[in-house]
């Protein structure tokens, strides 16, 4: 390899990136409409959702509880009389999801939390949603679960429970479900915007960077100007980093343009080391990049190196995690979301973002990321250096 | 132009499944030849090409470029030879002196020698006003000759050009090839390929390929001889000197083929004829109304003005001589070496 040559290589590359509209507009289009979309628009955030409210309590605790989930300004009780009103209210749309509060409620809280195997003698508390809204719902189903247990344990008096957990100690004692713990630890409110934010690095990271290297190589087969380089001295090698090299610097300053909007435009900045997020960020871009440049070495033309773009985003999308939650999928779709680069680096943004996790506490993630930019360099490689 | 082998191609075969599109070719190019590689659409020229620059791998058979073995060492070969492809690669976001730095900068020129060397292309090829114009403004004959600037910057033997002049207009297209000319005048060997056939009258050497397979190989005035219909003779006169116009020409090309001035064997007649005088077959003098006509596969130049004295002093009047074209020797190619229609 030849820096020198190199070298023209990327000032050239950089120079058409930084020229050409189509790429400047996407490049700062796409992460500022992905964030506002997702973190808006695919949010898991519950806010004032109407919520009937069916209490046969009537007692301090189940006012006490209506009136801690009202706090919370994700829900907005509504007072119900009958269960004829709660169901005719649901079909309606008038509400998403209601909350029975059984006869009993009081006393079964303030007895404590029962042992394990006497689930029957505690009190049943029902939520009641619209099924047609699933994801809607069970985001809501899980929040309110969540508060639910909480003001549960706390009347239980075992509020020191939690606290220890929090605080990562091991505890002996009664705990609440993991779930409700990890939710509580970090992301209190269980708000969706930092989730979806932290999501969005790897869709625009995925999506925006292979779009634009497979456009620009089709582009270039199209015009003449890739036959052209090949009919050079120019190695391979030094073909592919002459576009990845200058492309990862241009999108490793679209991810720094995502951090700050998403900091001051949405206030979620993140919990970990901006330098380690960057570094991941930049070194992710290498698959995108690869995937780029294999989508191009099968498209004859833009449009067609767009649609397979698109196309991988779907499931992008639909299966890496980033919108809908891997465990929840039935195993061979987990299986193939182990298999799609943007599941590990959507983990390691939310580790980094949400939980402000370092290197060591994602080795496994980024030992993933390292051996599918390693394959998938290899075989863009070997895309564009084959001879037909 | 010497008689140095530059290019040597031996078996060259390139199929695409159960599709052959280069049939064991077998080429030879001498160093400073322009060399024209004719055909129609889709009868291998391209593929040929790319095989020789190495972008496309033979299903077999070897090519040599200068020495160097194209199929097992294609990088090697790059510094030795030019290419300007059927789209001018030129970066449409770049101008064109940037385009001039990026292809220079590849080739390892640059510096003073750069500027020396594009200096004088520059100013040949006529682009000092369009240097610092982007290159997707220029039109297309200025983006060729720009083209070929590229693809010799780096001063290579061997120059491929497919199709350089597409879409050039006329005047366009003969100061290219007036550019090619003097590339060649330099030592320089240009294999080109192009679909204008009268292009191939400025090549050294024609060959034609037809469905992968070469049909013809030789300098532009063989092919002409052989497989054209020939230079077309037509005079007319007064209505009573028809008879005299004929004899006299029937006369002079006796003699000329006696004198071994015109090779054509066929037998001259003459006859009161309706044949279309695109169909008329070679020697045969025809009459039709006033004018005589007759088709030879040769005529050499010192021969033409025999032939004009004969015929005026017979009582002809006017006197046309048209030369066979390009298009006649393909055609006559594709029906008879190529078996097509």
């Amino acid at each position: 390899m030849k820096f020198a040559r190199l070298w023209v290589l990327i000032r050239r590359e950089a120079l058409a990136t930084l020229r050409d509209p189509f790429t400047v507009s996407i490049l700062i289009a796409v992460p500022l409409v992905a964030l506002f979309l997702f973190s808006s628009i695919l949010s898991t955030s519950v806010h004032d959702l109407p919520m009937g409210v069916l209490d046969f309590d009537r007692s301090p605790t189940s006012r006490r509880l209506v009136a801690q989930l009202e706090a919370t300004r994700s829900f907005l009780p509504i007072a119900l009389a009958t269960r004829q009103q709660l169901d005719q209210a649901l079909s309606d749309g008038r509400l998403s999801l209601a909350l029975v509060l059984p006869d009993g409620l009081d006393r079964g809280v303030g007895k404590g939390r029962p042992p394990p195997g006497d689930a029957a003698r505690r009190p049943q508390v029902q939520v009641i949603y619209d099924g047609a809204e699933t994801v809607l719902a069970g985001n809501a189903e899980a929040f309110l679960g969540a508060t639910l247990a909480a003001t549960a344990l706390q009347d239980a008096g075992v509020a020191a429970a939690i606290g220890q957990a929090s605080a990562g100690g091991a505890t002996s004692m009664q705990r609440p479900p993991v779930r409700v713990l990890v939710h509580a630890l970090f992301n209190p409110t269980l708000d969706g915007q930092p989730f979806m934010i932290a999501g969005t690095f790897g869709f625009v990271l995925s999506f925006a960077t292979t779009l634009i290297i497979a456009v620009s190589v089709v582009n270039e087969r199209f015009s003449g100007t890739f036959e052209q380089l090949q009919v050079t001295p120019a190695t391979t090698l030094e073909i592919v980093l002459g576009k990845v090299l200058p492309l990862s610097a241009v999108f490793s300053l679209d991810v720094v343009l995502m951090m700050l909007a998403a900091g001051f435009v949405w206030g979620v900045w993140p919990a970990g080391s901006v330098i380690f997020f960057l570094l991941v960020s930049t070194f992710y871009q290498v698959i995108s990049l690869s995937l780029g440049l294999l989508v191009s070495a099968t498209s004859a033309t833009a449009q067609e190196a767009v649609a397979k773009t698109v196309l991988l985003a779907t499931p992008l999308i639909q299966l890496s995690g980033f919108a809908l939650p891997i465990q929840n999928m039935a195993w061979p779709f987990r299986w193939i979301a182990e298999l799609i680069p943007a599941t590990h680096y959507i983990r390691v943004s939310r580790g980094i973002y949400l939980r402000g996790e370092g290197p060591l506490d994602l080795i496994g993630e980024l030992s993933v990321i390292l051996l599918m930019g390693l394959v998938l360099g290899g075989l863009a490689l070997r895309a564009v250096g084959r001879r037909e | 132009m010497n008689t140095e082998v530059i290019l040597r191609a031996e078996g060259l075969t390139r199929k695409f499944g159960d599709f052959t599109a280069v049939d064991s070719l077998n080429l030879r190019v001498l160093q400073g030849e322009i060399f024209a590689f004719l055909g129609a659409n889709g009868s291998g020229k391209s593929t040929t090409i790319r095989m020789l620059i190495g972008l496309l791998r033979p299903t077999a058979g070897r090519a040599v470029i200068d020495g160097i073995d194209v199929i097992a060492t294609p990088r090697r070969v790059r510094e030795h030879i030019g290419y300007m492809g059927q789209r001018v690669s030129l970066y449409q976001g770049l101008s064109l002196r940037e385009n001039v730095d990026f292809y220079a900068g590849l080739q390892s020129v640059g510096g003073a020698e750069l500027e020396r060397r594009w200096g004088e292309l520059r100013e040949r090829f006529s682009l000092r006003e369009v240097e610092n114009e982007a290159a997707s403004d220029l039109p297309a004959g200025l983006r060729q000759r720009a083209g070929l600037a590229l693809a010799i910057l780096h001063r290579p033997h061997v120059l491929f050009l497919d199709e350089p002049t597409a879409g050039v207009d006329l005047a366009g297209r003969a100061l290219f090839w007036e550019l090619i000319q003097e590339q060649a005048d330099q030592g320089r060997t240009v294999f080109v390929t192009t679909h204008f056939l009268e292009e191939a009258e400025y090549c050294d050497r024609v060959s034609f390929i037809d469905a992968g397979r070469l049909i013809a190989d030789a300098t532009p005035a063989e092919l002409r001889e052989r497989y054209s219909g020939g230079y077309l003779v037509r005079a007319s006169g007064l209505a009573g000197a028809t008879l005299a116009i004929a004899a006299a020409l029937k006369a002079e090309l006796s003699q000329a083929r006696a004198e071994a001035l015109i090779d054509d064997n066929s037998t001259l007649s003459s006859e009161i004829s309706d044949t279309p005088l695109e169909k008329q077959r070679r020697g045969h003098v025809s009459i039709k109304g006033s004018e005589v006509s007759v088709r030879l596969g040769s005529l050499p130049p010192e021969r033409i003005a025999t032939l004009r004295r004969a015929v005026r002093a017979a009582g002809a009047e006017t006197l046309s001589i048209e030369p066979p074209d390009m298009a006649d020797v393909f055609r006559q190619l594709s029906r008879v070496e190529g078996g097509r229609p």
